[in-house]
Parts: C-alpha cells; structure tokens; sequence
C-alpha cells in the first residue's frame, strides 16, 4: 500500500521542481512547463486527500476542474507567448522589460 | 512785522534791490548766453552802469536822512522768525555809492586791459559776481545774510586771484586768500551764533541800531547781560575776538595779512578793485555795522593792531621791489589806519578814510596796470628774461607815460596824505583824533600815535622811492639791453578816462570845501556823534604841519637818494633790511611753523585714519568674513550634510529597493519565494 506520505513527497518534489524551473529558465516555454509541474503537484495532493471523502469523491472531482482549469491557462499562455514573440522576437523573460522604469 | 514804507521810500528800496541785483543779472547773462563772447564785458559793464545810477538815488534820498529798514519774513524755524531785507542808513549807502563809483572806471579800464587774454568774458563773468556779492554785503539787515555775501565776496575774490589758474603761484595764492578769508569767517560766524544766543535775533538794526539790543546790554559781575537773557561774560570777548578776526582777514590786518600780498597774482584790475578799493574794505565796514558791540579794552585791541599792522606793512613796504607788492602793502598799512581809527574812537574818520583811500589806491592801482602792462610788452617783444613788476627794470616812465605820470603824483601825494588831497583830510584825521585818544589815558597809549605818525613818514619814503623808481632817473632796462625797440605810451581813452576820473576824485574838492581843515568834510560830518568835540587842542595845528613838513623832507631825501644818486638807502646786509626785505618773516614763520605743524597734524590725523580707523574697519571686515567664512563651511558641511545625508538615505533604499522592481519577472518571483520562506522561519523559531 502506498504510504500518504509517499504521495505528499512526491507532491513536494514536484513542486520543487517546477519553483526550480519557474526561477531558473530563461525560456518562457519552459516556465510554462514548470508551471504545469506544480499544478500537478497540486492536483496530486488533491487526489491523494481524495481518500478521506470517499462519499462525494471532492478531491478527484477538484482534480479534474484543476486540470480542466491548467489546460486553459496553458492555452492562453501559450497564446500571450505567441504574441510576445512576435513583438520582442524573443520568449526570454528578462529581456521584456519594456515597462521597466 | 514788516514796517509800512512810505511811496518814496518803498521806491528807493526797490532801486537799492535793483542796484545790488543788476551785476548778479550781468553774471547769469554772461555765464548762461556769452560764454565765450566779448559782448560780456559790454552787459557788465552797463550793469554796473546801472547799478550806479540806481545807487546815486538810493545815496541822494538815504544820506543824512532818516534809516530806511524794509524787510520781509524769510523763514520760520519753531518760534524764530527771521526776517531778511534791507537796511540803508549812511553807511550802507554810502558803501553801496563807492562800491560801483570804484567799479565802473575798473571795468572800463579792465575792457582794454584784458583784451588780449583768453578768459575776456570769464574775467568780467566774476567781475559782476563779486559786485553784486559787494553790493548786497554792504545794504543787508541780517547777520545771516550778511555772512553769506561775505563768504560770496571771498569766493569771487578767491576766483579773481585765481584767474590764471595754469600759474602755480596764483593757484598757490588763491588757496592762501581762501584759507585765510575762511579762518575770518569761521569768527564772523562764531559771533553771529554768540550774537543770536544772547539777543535771539539777527537783524542788524535791533542789534546795533540806536537804543539797540547791544546798547541796552551791559558786561557786570561777570556776566554779559541782554534785555532778555544773560550769558557768562566770556562769550562777549568770545564775540569779539571772532568778529576781530573775520576783520584780520578781510581787511589783512596782522596776524592774517599774508594773503593779501600774495593775491596780486591776480589781473591788476583785480587787485584795483578788490584787494584795494573795496573787498578789503569790507572788514572796516564790518567793524563800523557792529562798532556799538566794543568795550573800551577791546577797542584798544583793535587800535593797538592797527598801528602795529599800519607800522609793519610801511616798513616792509620800504625794501620791496614788485611794484604791486609795495601797493599791496601799503594797502594793508592804510587799512591798518583805519582799524586804528576805529580802535581810538575815530569813526568818522575811519569810514571816510575808507572812500578816500578807495580812490587812490584805485588809481595807483590802474597806474600800477598800465606801467606792468608796457613793460609786459617790451618783455615780450625783446623776448628779455625779466619780472615785468620789478620796479629796479623801470626809470624815467614820466616821459613815456605822461598822464600815467601825472595821475600817479596826484595818487601818491594822496596816499601820502599832503594838502590839496582827499587822503590829507582823512588820514590827518585820524592822527588827530588818535593823539586826543592818547591823551586822555595813560602815557604809555602814545606809542599808538607815535607809531601811527612814524608810519606815515615811511609811507612818504616808500611811495617817493616807488615813483622814483618807476618815473624818474632813467630807464635801467633801457640802459642795459640798449639794442632794444621801446614804443611805450599812455594807451586808449579806456586806460586814461578812468586815471582821469580817480585822479579828480582823489583831490580835496569832491569830499570838503576846505582842503586844510578835515572838520569840514561832508562825510566826516555826516558819521559824526552828538558828542564831537570841537578842535580845541594844540594837535590840530601842531601835526598837520608835523607831518607835511616832515614828509616832504622825506620825500626829498628819498628822491635824493633813489633819482640823483641811484643809491641803496639801507645796508643791503643789514639786520632791519633783511627783517623788512623777508616781510618780517611772518610768512615764513606760517610756512615753517604753522603750516609745518598743520601738515604733521594733518599726516598724523592721516595716520589715525588709514591704521586706527581703517584698521578698526578692516578688522571688522576680517571679522566679517571669518564669520561669514564660517557660516559658509557649516552651511556646506553641516545643514547640506544633513539633508544630503537624508537624500542619500533615501536614494540607497530606493536603489536597494528597485533591485527588486527590475523587471525581471522570474527575480520578482524569486524575491517573493524568500519573503515568503523567511516568514516561514520566523513562524518556525517563534
């Protein structure tokens, strides 16, 4: 049987991973992935708490709204990265500083 | 309070205004329109014309009759009102008369005389100022008044003598006349004050008139008492000693005599006018306005000087060789007879003294021109290297000059006092009345007249050896340049109408009937007190005849010594000569002492001011600018600091904190992340 704790470390691991991305990259894309690394985090936390509701099933049914709701999101990011590329010729974050100062 | 004039007199006030402001009209036509043109010698010339005729009615209506007093409020200070306008009694017009009588022959002479020069209209432009300066001094009512028209008489004068302003020596002299007239004035105005303090009022008629304030006012127990007031007696001598000295000083008695022959720098229708006739007059009329304020001690004062002024100016006047230096010196003798004359009582005499010596000193005066003038010309046509003034040059002039010559017997034996001339009647006068004097005080108050008489046999030396010199023998500089072209002759009718008109006036007929007995003189007469004493002595016998007789012998040793011999009459190298050929010494005794220890004052007063004053004001400065310097460093260091301090606060915070709004989203999201963890730690450690 596996542990809850086994879920909630993976769940942490995730969610470090995708901070390390999010922080790290200099790719919009690949922020964007990281972002989707810790949504699933999430919604793993969702599903392994899902056990102690096992009359309504709340945990799963959030998870598929949360992934329902990421690739929605996932779409319009990509969408503004679509646009910013083409105004900037670039996805790198750090170089679309127009409103800086 | 202004007194109701009748029709005439109100008439004659006016023509007295008139006859006083007519040259001051000529000095502002001149000085304003004819600046440079001749047509100024012309407009003075009638102003003074007119001046004269006015003043001829004014003397017709004024003399012998009642006081004429016209005056008007001029200001108002708190309670004082002082009043300013005229006051024509005898005196005054009889000054006011002489004043042009001697002006217009002066001009008209001074229109040839002048013609060559360059300064033609300027020298009549200062002419008619000093006129109209003369005029008004001698009709004003006011100490006020008067004090200014006697400062206005010594600036023309001090213009005058400074006329040929590029000659050092006449800038030096007129400097000398002004200083001198300035330490006059400085008494003049010190007795005003004194005057005005005790008696509250300037008019001159309240002050001096009949039953005036300084008749009513008594010296006892030490204190000098007025109608109203009563101040220490002191300021009575006070009063005195200035008005002595403003007298000194115009009238060059001893000790302020030294600018007078200095002023003959001047044109020498200058010196005819003012520094002979009538400017330096002004101090014996001065005298005559204010006579009533005199206690017998200090009339004696005045008599003392006098004779001792008379006495040395004669004596100097013996060994000098400028032929306007002996002039200018015996002017300040004769003037020393006045104020004599004044001293000893002889009022009368003094004043008539005063018109007659006018005349013919005038004369000698415009003699003296016309001879400097000729000798000028040879001068300058021979290009010889000679003092035109120094009479050793001349001889024999009456030849050449025979008008000239006769005009200037007739000036001499007046001014010598023999009978048939004016100055016989006044100047045996004043001897008479200054032996009746000597006699009723004490013996030792002979010496007075006994110097006076002495003087006026030297005054027969001098002038007998000046017309020798000039006029008679032959003529030295003749003799030796021989090669040069003499053309010399009396000149136009405006050189010989006016020596015609003084020689006439310088005779006995126009003052006395008599030309003997002095009594009968119509000024004389007309100056007298009610308590005049008859000629009732031996002395009015005894020293005309003294004196005539004498002088003549005199006069015949002087020109036996000077034209048959051409001798020296005194040792060259002796004591006396040196004493009177060095003017006494008195003006160097000025220069080495007085002017030496005026200089050292003035460097050390120079001193004081550029080290101590300056000093005081420099440290100051110093101060000021340490302080200010000061200031500066904490304004910049300490006030600038603080607020630097806080923008610099302000500026690392904010530059730590845009570090955090750099645009960088992943930065924002990271700084987030460590906010968020540090608050972690916090919630775990507390």
């Amino acid at each position: 049987m596996i542990a809850q704790q086994d879920f909630m470390i993976v769940s942490v691991l995730l969610f470090c991973i995708g901070l390390f991305i999010i922080v790290s990259k200099k790719n919009a894309i690949q922020i964007l992935i990281g972002i989707e690394l810790m949504l699933n985090a999430a919604i793993l936390n969702l599903v392994a708490f899902g056990k102690f509701d096992r009359a309504n099933n709340g945990g799963q049914v959030f998870a598929l709204f949360a992934i329902v709701l990421a690739a929605a999101t996932t779409a319009v990011a990509l969408a503004i990265i679509l646009n910013v590329y083409r105004r900037y010729k670039t996805i790198n974050p750090d170089k679309i500083n127009q409103l800086r100062d | 309070m202004i007194p109701i004039l009748s029709h005439t007199d109100a008439q004659t006030v006016s023509f007295a205004i008139w006859a006083v402001a007519l040259p001051f009209v000529a000095f502002a036509l001149n000085l304003l329109l004819f600046g440079k043109s001749k047509i100024a010698a012309l407009i003075s010339t009638i102003a003074i014309v007119a001046s004269l005729v006015l003043a001829v009615k004014v003397f017709l209506s004024v003399w012998n009759a009642p006081v004429i007093h016209a005056q008007t409020t001029w200001f108002i200070i708190g309670a004082t009102k002082v009043q300013a306008g005229l006051l024509l009694n005898n005196l005054s017009v009889l000054m006011l008369l002489l004043v042009p009588v001697i002006a217009l022959p002066v001009h008209i002479y001074s229109i040839a005389y002048m013609k060559a020069d360059e300064g033609y209209s300027r020298y009549f432009r200062y002419l008619s100022l000093f006129c109209f300066s003369m005029l008004g001094l001698v009709v004003v009512d006011n100490l006020i008044l008067l004090y200014a028209f006697w400062e206005l008489v010594g600036f023309s004068s001090y213009l005058l003598i400074g006329f040929w302003f590029t000659r050092q020596s006449a800038v030096m002299a007129n400097k000398k006349a002004f200083i001198m007239n300035r330490i006059g004035d400085i008494g003049l105005l010190t007795a005003i004050i004194i005057l005005y303090t005790l008696f509250g009022t300037f008019d001159i008629q309240a002050l001096f008139g009949k039953d005036g304030f300084v008749q009513l006012s008594n010296i006892a127990a030490g204190m000098w008492a007025g109608p109203h007031s009563a101040i220490p007696a002191v300021w009575q001598y006070v009063a005195f000693a200035g008005i002595f000295l403003a007298v000194a000083a115009k009238s060059a008695q001893f000790p302020l005599h030294t600018w007078l022959p200095d002023a003959m720098e001047g044109p020498t229708s200058v010196s005819a006018l003012i520094h002979a006739a009538t400017m330096v007059a002004a101090g014996v009329f001065l005298l005559g306005r204010v006579y009533p304020l005199f206690i017998e001690s200090e009339l004696t004062i005045l008599a003392i000087v006098g004779a001792f002024t008379a006495f040395m100016a004669a004596t100097i006047a013996l060994t000098q060789n400028d032929l306007k230096r002996i002039l200018a010196y015996s002017t300040i003798s004769q003037l020393g007879f006045m104020v004599l004359a004044m001293g000893v009582g002889a009022y009368a005499s003094s004043l008539f003294h005063l018109v007659t010596h006018a005349f013919f000193k005038c004369l000698l005066f415009l003699v003296a021109g016309i001879v400097i003038h000729q000798m000028k010309h040879i001068k300058d046509d021979s290009n010889l290297d000679i003092d035109p003034q120094n009479i050793l040059y001349m001889g024999g002039l009456r030849k050449k000059l025979p008008l000239t010559f006769i005009a200037t017997i007739i000036g001499a034996l007046a001014l010598i006092g023999l009978p048939l001339t004016s100055g016989y009647l006044s100047k045996d006068g004043i001897l008479i009345q200054a032996f009746d004097w000597a006699e009723s005080r004490g013996a030792i108050f002979n010496i007075i007249p006994y110097a006076a008489l002495l003087t006026s046999w030297l005054t027969a030396f001098y002038v007998a050896r000046l017309v020798v010199k000039v006029f008679f023998g032959e003529f030295r500089l003749h003799k030796a340049n021989p090669h040069i072209h003499i053309h010399m002759g009396d000149g136009s009718w405006l050189y010989k109408a006016p020596l015609v008109f003084l020689a006439i006036c310088s005779l006995f007929p126009l003052f006395s009937n008599s030309p003997i007995f002095y009594e009968d003189a119509w000024i004389y007469k007309s100056f007298l007190p009610s308590n005049f004493l008859a000629r009732e002595n031996l002395y009015h016998i005894i020293i005309p005849a003294l004196v005539n007789i004498l002088a003549v012998v005199v006069m015949y040793a002087a020109f036996a010594i000077y034209g048959k011999r051409n001798a020296w009459a005194f040792p060259q190298a002796g004591l006396l000569y040196r004493l009177s050929f060095n003017e006494w010494y008195i003006d160097r005794f000025y220069s080495r002492v007085i002017i030496k220890f005026v200089m050292w004052f003035s460097n050390l007063l120079y001193w004081f001011d550029k080290k101590v004053v300056d000093g005081v004001v420099d440290l100051f400065t110093n101060m000021g600018i340490a302080l200010a310097k000061l200031a500066a460093w904490l304004d910049r260091n300490i006030v600038d600091g603080l607020l630097h301090l806080v923008s610099a606060v302000v500026q690392s915070i904010g530059n730590f904190a845009r570090r955090f709004q750099g645009g960088k989203v992943q930065y924002y999201l990271y700084s987030m992340l460590l906010v968020v963890a540090v608050v972690f730690i916090f919630k775990m450690i507390f």
